[in-house]
């Protein structure tokens, strides 16, 4: 150990949406803290700044704003009969890097998972009877309901300023909003974003199949916006480059427009950058954790921070990776015993969608955002019949343009030539004149699929690499066969000149290379009781009382939507309860 | 370099004509307006608002140095000026200043030993000042600042500006109006308003037009010069008073947001400014930001209505406005996005449509209107030119507390283009001011350059 | 705060003099229109040996045609974009989890398991490519007429060229290289003038349409431009 820096209250593990949530809050309370954040420091201004950050090359292509594989990544294998292989270069999922982290590139997409989905076994259980869960799903409930969320849920829109209509306000189903949602205590703070072309077709072609069609909520600014920080966010210009970017504009909701210049007003808040948590150290009783052990990149050593309260706040998959290194979050769990809770209950998400085509009408596709168009949800799952439909889980749809970037995002019709001739007439005719919908579905949890260290890759460290085994599952593949079963129709209703699907089917194998989402999920999850998981309902580590995990890992399985909504809402859950029940007198609070 | 030779010229003439006189007869120290008792009390926190209010931090710091220590290096066309330690050191500082020698600093610009302080000090204003706030201030930096050893640099300028008596010369003129504060009396609002900007704030040192001798035109609202626009360094400290005012379409609400934040629903602070609410204002308390507002809409006989809070906290969701009658065909030719629209409104297009949209209109609180600018229109072009190749910042403060940055554009855009882009937002959304020169884009690209 | 560029610092005592600019930043003039680039005979690779120059102009020629409606990969300069690529931190794989053991033989979903890094796929599979072209028909695929380089390079994207498994993503790197060159901002090298973004109606680096998404099933008209300034 090079160095011993000075003890302080809280030592954040990562700044992105948790760690900054965790470090303002906190710092109100006048604790002294310090964050630790692997990568480097950027701000909108000059980071993410215009016209660089226009580039599709580097930004989209070669992913420069997100966690380098020869810095920090993992193996991964299909089931236990296989062997892990490195995930050397970026595909499947594209874990952030730097301050703001995974925050600062997100598409902006934020809802709220259903109620049922935080009570899932149960929902299942009263229904349909325990019976329909099929052998090797391990679904649960969260430890903690949508009605104790729901402030919270609350909280995270108004400082994340997200864009929106209600559809349930304290029960009363709203004009225009999602009928289906959990009830919301406020209308959301922004109004919803008007239409893209090809938003406004699906939304009616929808509302004439009796759907129920809304524009879905979005962490992308549809007006100058102020948040409860003072912080803000300016408009959105439609520009198209959100996912994968930094926003130019300061529309996009990220920890850059909602919290960090709040938080850094603080003169008790410090944070550190190129400073990488190697291992969060013990006490010799076992009890608490004493702090963290880092690798300071500048001064080419290991520093020890000291702390009373260890916020661990970075991505999911590097919570997980860290609390195996470290030996906290209980014992690692065995997919042919049940024993065991670290790395339980990985979980992924299950999309697809339909392309249509369009040859005389024009779509102009860069003109949109990560979050625009319309959605519905009557294909969600408090609307589906898990005993007649074979399945236990849904998706909502959404159509609305995200971008028009023509490296990544040019939409052919299959059977055109992949190069030559045919290929270069195919990117006149069809660019600009085809649209799609997608569905984004649940994802449930199974023994097959988990996390632990692998046995034979280490990192630039030394530390072995976590290891991920996971595969698509049945249950949720025939979840995707019934969305491509009701939205090929729709789809067609709106008479395009072509359409293709792309849904996953039964056999369908994890292919690690395209990208799919980055909503990596479970691993350290919530449970009432230390058998079944590894934090309790205020993602207090049940084994060291003064370790709180933020982020995705908390969740028993993965909900139908994107996660941040649920993420942001459980830190505000998270934070409260220290600030209102553990600093006062620190221990298990469960 | 005309405003340069005006200076020089005003004070040799009256330097050379009353030099025998200046040197030889002592100077007087103005009385003080009020007696206080020897027992007299600040209020609590009283000392450290007038320090914040003044301003003074900003000039007695260096950018590495300790607080209110000195040596900061204040560019002048005489020369370099450097500012003092006025911490409470005894040997470095002020610390055996007594009052009555710290009165006469600030109210006529004289030290203890006789000499005379440049100008770069405000005493103009400061002149102005209560003789309670005078004791609080006092009472302040001798009590509560800790005394820092930090030598004061000589500030040499070159001949004539280095014959101290010369300030003398240009104190008998600049120093005609009485010391202390006459409140106009119209309502205690626009009374602690009109304090905070004829004396603290020392508004008029920007703001008012200086005369032929380089002071202020007037120092209060009985000259009608005051607050009438200044020019400093090649940028428009812009109008605060009378029709043409930039802040004319303003409420007292928006104006104190300004104060406070640096922002509001129209503007952005900038440059000079820009430091005032980063520095001073954004300490004060609300309800004296609302007094400068309200005393500076006053001015004109507007009527208007005080609001209770400055900059509320959120959330507040504000849509940006629609373009209006005279923006109505600048905004329909940047929304057709027209590829044979003039090189100008594509430039507009391709560099800035994106933050301040086809309205001219901006976004409130984040991305400025630049029709009817103040920086867009000015007299001044180099102002626009310097935010269209450098950028522009504003600073995070206490109720807003982003730092809104702009980007610069030197590497993107050539002098003509500038230029071409500049002289169109002159004229967009009925805008009417002058073609901007590409030599004064070459200018102002130099003169960063050179450093 | 720092003073920023181009400000007048609140220091500067009755300024009047242009020194009241401080300043930093790039003081080289930028004119936004970039002079002609060398032509493509002329340019000095970065990477590509001449053999592996020739092939590259060869094969994105056809990937990319310059017959027809729209620029090819040859007038967009693609071959330069490739070159200038495999000599970044891309072609050396700078960013990638590069430790072994390696597995290239494993299944194609389980990602890229080469040792080799794109820059040395290209080197390696060229020659094995180009004398599978010698044996099959008849000369090195840059001297065979555009029928049979069409053959060859299908043959290649079918698999029936017989590549080691430390090079058998050739085909699949080489192809997206080539349209990345093709749409990627000009700075890169390719996408010459912007042309192919002219071609298919993209605006390039614009990213401003506050008022475009209500204006459904209208064709937007303004030409791009690049991240420099250029305008097309």
């Amino acid at each position: 150990m090079a160095r011993t820096e000075p003890k302080k209250d809280v030592v954040i593990v990562g700044l992105g949406w948790t760690g900054s949530i965790a470090g303002i809050e906190l710092a109100q309370e006048g604790l002294d803290i310090v964050a630790l954040e692997r990568g480097h420091d950027q701000n909108t201004v000059p980071n993410f700044e215009y016209p660089q950050q226009i580039d599709e090359l580097k930004y989209g292509v070669r992913v420069k704003m997100m966690q380098k594989p020869s810095q920090q990544t993992l193996t991964v294998r299909r089931s236990g009969d296989e062997t892990a292989l490195p995930y050397r270069s970026l595909g499947s999922f594209l874990p952030g890097n730097g301050v703001g982290g995974a925050g600062t590139h997100w598409n902006g997409l934020n809802w709220r998972p259903m109620p049922e989905e935080l009570r899932l076994r149960s929902y299942v259980t009263e229904n349909w009877g325990e019976d329909i869960i099929p052998e090797g799903m391990t679904i649960g409930d969260y430890p903690v309901s949508y009605d104790e969320l729901e402030p919270f849920f609350t909280q995270f829109e108004k400082v994340a300023g997200i864009a929106g209509k209600a559809g349930n306000l304290n029960g009363e189903i709203q004009e225009g909003g999602n009928p289906f949602e959990g009830w919301r205590s406020e209308e959301f703070p922004m109004p919803a974003h008007k239409p893209t072309f090809d938003s406004a077709k699906f939304g009616e072609a929808a509302s004439a199949m009796g759907y129920h069609p809304f524009t879905a909520s979005a962490g992308i600014a549809s007006t100058s916006y102020t948040n409860p920080y003072g912080m803000q966010m300016g408009p959105c210009n439609f520009c198209g480059f959100c996912e994968r970017f930094g926003c130019y504009q300061y529309s996009k909701s990220s920890p850059q427009t909602a919290i960090l210049g709040a938080l850094k007003q603080y003169p008790n808040f410090e944070y550190r950058t190129n400073s990488e948590v190697l291992k969060i150290e013990t006490a010799p009783d076992g009890q608490t954790a004493t702090g963290v052990t880092y690798w300071d990149e500048e001064a080419q050593e290991e520093v020890f921070q000291p702390a009373d309260i260890v916020i661990l706040s970075s991505y999911q998959l590097n919570n997980v990776h860290l609390m195996l290194l470290s030996g906290i979050g209980g014992p690692v769990y065995d997919p042919v015993t049940g024993e065991g809770v670290l790395g339980k209950n990985y979980a992924y998400q299950m999309n697809g969608g339909v392309s249509m085509f369009f040859e005389d009408e024009q779509f102009n596709p860069f003109v949109g955002h990560g979050a625009n168009g319309i959605a519905l949800d009557d294909f969600a799952i408090n609307q589906n019949d898990f005993g007649a439909l074979g399945f236990i889980g849904g998706s909502y749809w959404r159509s609305g343009t995200f971008n028009g970037q023509p490296i990544r995002s040019m939409r052919l019709p299959s059977g055109t030539p992949a190069w030559g001739a045919g290929w270069k007439e195919g990117i006149k005719k069809w660019y600009g004149h085809s649209m799609s919908i997608g569905s984004h579905g649940s994802h449930m949890a199974y023994a097959n699929n988990h996390l632990d260290l692998d046995p034979t890759y280490t990192d630039r460290h030394g530390r072995p690499l976590m290891r991920m085994t996971f595969n698509w599952q049945d249950n949720d593949l025939r979840m995707n066969q019934y969305m491509k079963s009701k939205m090929e129709p729709l789809a067609a209703s709106m008479n395009p000149d072509l359409m293709q699907s792309g849904f996953k089917g039964p056999g369908a194998q994890y292919d690690v290379r395209p990208y799919q989402t980055t909503h990596n999920t479970g691993g350290h999850i919530m449970s009432t009781n230390a058998r079944e998981g590894s934090v309790n309902r205020y993602s207090q580590a049940w084994d060291k009382h003064n370790v709180f995990v933020m982020g995705a890992g908390n969740f028993v399985q993965n909900t139908q939507y994107n996660p941040t909504g649920l993420v942001g809402g459980l830190a505000y859950h998270t934070v409260n309860a220290i600030r209102t029940q553990y600093l006062s007198n620190p221990r298990p609070l469960v | 370099m005309k405003t340069f030779l005006r200076i020089l010229a005003g004070l040799v003439l009256v330097g050379v004509i009353a030099l025998l006189a200046f040197i030889f007869v002592p100077v007087q120290r103005t009385e003080p307006t009020t007696e206080l008792a020897a027992d007299w009390q600040a209020a609590e926190g009283q000392g450290e608002l007038v320090l914040d209010a003044g301003d003074c931090v900003a000039c007695h710091t260096s950018d590495d140095g300790e607080s209110l220590a000195g040596g900061r290096a204040i560019a002048s066309p005489m020369g370099t000026i450097w500012s003092t330690n006025i911490t409470p050191d005894a040997e470095t500082g002020i610390g055996n200043w007594s009052f009555a020698d710290f009165r006469a600093a600030m109210i006529d610009g004289v030290t203890p030993n006789g000499t005379h302080l440049y100008p770069a000090m405000p005493y103009e204003n400061y002149r102005l000042m209560t003789e309670e706030d005078m004791r609080a201030l006092y009472d302040y930096l001798m009590t509560e600042v800790e005394p820092v050893s930090a030598a004061n640099k000589d500030t040499n300028l070159d001949f004539p500006f280095n014959q101290r008596w010369g300030i003398r010369a240009w104190n008998w003129l600049a120093l005609t109006h009485d010391a202390g504060f006459t409140p106009a009396g119209v309502s205690d609002a626009q009374d602690r308003g009109q304090y905070l900007v004829e004396s603290l704030g020392h508004c008029g040192a920007c703001h008012t037009p200086r005369n032929t001798f380089m002071a202020q035109d007037g120092v209060t609202a009985e000259s009608e010069s005051f607050l009438a626009g200044g020019v400093v360094g090649g940028w428009n400290a812009p109008a605060l008073r009378g029709d043409d005012a930039g802040i004319k379409g303003w409420t007292v609400s928006e104006l104190a947001d300004y104060l406070a934040t640096g922002r509001n629903a129209h503007s952005t602070a900038n440059g000079e400014m820009a430091l005032v609410v980063e520095h001073s204002l954004q300490k004060l308390p609300d309800s004296d930001n609302i007094a400068i507002a309200a005393y500076l809409k006053g001015m004109d006989g507007d009527a208007f209505d005080l609001p209770e809070e400055v900059a509320a906290a959120g959330p507040i969701a504000t849509p940006e406005a629609e373009a209006d009658d005279a923006g109505a065909a600048t905004a329909e030719l940047l929304v057709s996005a027209d590829p044979d629209m003039p090189l100008g409104a594509r430039l507009y297009s391709d560099n800035c449509l994106g933050c301040h949209f086809a309205s001219g209109k901006g976004a409130p609180g984040i991305f400025p209107e630049l029709q009817g600018n103040g920086l867009v229109v000015g007299s001044e072009v180099s102002p626009l030119i310097s935010v269209i190749l450098n950028g522009a910042e504003v600073p995070p403060t206490a109720k807003r507390p982003m730092t809104l940055r702009m980007q610069g554009y030197a590497d993107r855009l050539s002098d003509d283009e500038v230029a071409e882009l500049a002289t169109w937002l002159r004229g967009a959304w009925g805008n009417d001011a002058g073609a901007v020169a590409p030599e004064a884009v070459a200018e102002v690209r130099d003169s960063d350059s050179a450093h | 705060m720092t003073d920023l560029p181009g400000y007048p610092s609140r220091r500067n005592f009755l300024k009047g003099s242009a020194a009241g600019f401080a300043l930093t930043g790039i003081a080289a003039s930028a004119e936004a229109q970039t002079e002609a680039p060398v032509s493509l005979d002329e340019y000095q690779t970065e990477y590509l040996n001449e053999a592996e120059w020739a092939f590259i102009m060869a094969a994105t020629a056809r990937l990319i045609p310059s017959e027809g409606d729209g620029p090819g990969a040859i007038e967009t300069r693609v071959p330069v974009f490739i070159d200038r690529q495999l000599a970044s931190d891309y072609g050396t794989a700078d960013d990638w989890y590069m430790e072994g053991p390696h597995d290239a033989d494993a299944e194609p979903n389980r990602g890229w398991q080469t040792p080799l890094n794109p820059a040395e796929v290209y080197r390696q599979a060229i020659p094995v490519f180009d004398a599978w072209c010698q044996d099959t028909h008849g000369a090195g695929f840059a001297e065979l007429d555009e029928e049979r380089q069409d053959a060859a390079l299908t043959s290649l994207s079918n698999g029936d060229v017989a590549l080691a498994p430390e090079v058998r993503d050739f085909w699949s790197l080489l192809l997206s290289n080539t349209k990345e060159g093709y749409f990627a901002d000009p700075q890169y090298g390719g996408n010459a003038g912007m042309q192919s973004w002219v071609y298919i109606g993209f605006p390039g680096a614009r990213a401003a349409y506050r008022e475009w998404p209500e204006r459904h099933n209208i064709e937007y008209p303004l030409g791009p431009v690049s991240i420099s300034g250029e305008r097309a």
